[in-house]
């Protein structure tokens, strides 16, 4: 059989297997049955054999509907990813209107915009690096809108361009651009970067992910006030190799509805200044964090988060499905094949959960208590 | 982005009743393919809160 289309990685999670495909950087999640009916079309020398192999095993099935449906999988799975086309637009000067100064981790780094909104998707969360002047630059950022499209630039050479609705992708992109500066690494350094956002103790960490609005920022939040350390806030970048997760120096977006539960218990909260950003989103604050001692941490365990009104806190296991179904769609994993062995590799090492909580106390000392069992393991 | 997932109503036992287990199987949304965002980005808007109007 055709070979080539089968998977390049393949991995048993408990009752899962998680499969990685080279040509369209995708993983799939199956049930073992699937995955043998899977192997036993790859080694099948042809249509004919498997066939018979096929009538065998199963009297009741058409052969050639399940022929089809196995092409059909497999050719999904082996879509290959179109490059973006490469562009060369020159920088427009004349753009920069607006400019900040910001010193993070040594760096000078200086930023021009060509307005308040487009301002607002980078500055706000970085207000806290701000310095006022300085001579010694490193790096220059440019951000504009021109033609409908938001380019970024970096010492005057394009990065990205995008539709400007599609802003999160430029900050997506300006963050990696950040986290390759401040750190002194590549892009091509990187593992991935997670749609979660990270919480070190000092020896360990723990990614939380969960859909927008679950809750991953405040608890971060919450436990930042509580003596742990923020580590990285939406983005959370890992490294390849040591496989650890990297400090993002972006503060923490907090979003109105959660102003009245931090407002107590986080000092100085009241004097963040308010954003109004996304209309719908509604108001934002940026709580800026303490440096954490160190600029990278291992990652030991993943919890889904979930606030819900009223509810009692709990933490249970959850299986590689859950988790990778939230993960996976939401992150930016490399297509490097040594880069997609590392991220396997490292699930396999992971304790995964999901969390429910709305009480700001009983979370604090429920995960308090997590990280000190992952520092005995 | 993209996500296969099984949205039948009807239950696994019925559906290897009806069409054998292994055509049950691998039929379209039994399995999931799940790929990752081809760049990196923060977290997207909500739908209709783009302040680019």
């Amino acid at each position: 059989m055709n070979n080539s289309l089968a998977p390049t990685y393949q991995r048993l999670f408990g009752e899962y297997w998680v499969l990685w495909y080279e040509a369209s950087n995708s993983y799939s999640i199956v049930e073992p049955e699937f995955k043998r009916l899977l192997d036993s079309y790859l080694k099948s020398k042809n249509k004919k054999i498997f066939v018979s192999k096929l009538a065998l095993e199963d009297k009741f099935s058409n052969p050639n509907t399940i022929l089809e449906n196995i092409h059909t999988y497999l050719n999904n799975c082996n879509k290959t990813i179109t490059a973006a086309l490469e562009r060369l637009d020159v920088i427009d000067l004349t753009k920069r209107s607006l400019l900040k100064h910001y010193l993070i981790k040594g760096k000078t780094i200086q930023i021009y915009y060509d307005s308040e909104l487009v301002l607002n998707t980078i500055h706000p969360a970085l207000a806290h690096h701000t310095i006022k002047t300085s001579d010694s630059v490193q790096i220059t950022f440019d951000i504009y809108v021109k033609n409908g499209q938001l380019h970024l630039y970096k010492n005057e050479q394009l990065i990205s361009c995008v539709p400007k609705h599609d802003y999160h992708l430029i900050q997506g992109k300006f963050i990696m651009q950040l986290l390759c500066t401040i750190h002194n690494k590549n892009e091509a350094d990187w593992l991935g970067t997670f749609h979660g956002s990270t919480i070190t103790d000092g020896n360990t960490s723990i990614l939380f992910v969960g859909e927008s609005g679950k809750g991953k920022s405040t608890l971060c939040a919450l436990l930042a006030s509580a003596g742990f350390n923020l580590l990285a806030d939406d983005v959370s970048p890992m490294l390849s190799q040591i496989k650890k997760i990297f400090h993002n120096p972006s503060a923490i977006s907090i979003k109105e509805g959660a102003f009245n539960l931090l407002q107590p218990l986080v000092e100085t909260f009241e004097d963040l200044p308010i954003v109004q950003f996304n209309k719908r989103k509604g108001l934002i604050k940026y709580m800026p964090c303490k440096h954490p001692k160190k600029d990278s941490y291992p990652c030991d365990a993943i919890i889904i988060v979930n606030y819900k009104d009223m509810s009692k806190t709990l933490l249970e296991r959850a299986s590689i499905k859950t988790l990778l179904e939230t993960l996976i769609p939401d992150s930016w994993l490399s297509p490097n094949p040594i880069h997609a062995k590392e991220f396997l590799d490292w699930l396999e090492t992971l304790n995964i959960y999901q969390l429910t909580y709305s009480d700001t106390k009983s979370v604090t000392a429920e995960l308090s208590k997590l990280f000190k069992q992952l520092n005995k393991n | 982005m993209k996500k296969e997932n099984n949205t039948d109503k009807i239950t696994r036992k019925d559906a290897i009743k009806k069409m054998g287990k292994y055509a049950a199987l691998t039929a379209a949304g039994t399995f999931l393919i799940l790929n990752p965002l081809k760049a990196q980005s923060a977290s997207p808007p909500d739908p209709g809160g783009n302040p680019f109007g």
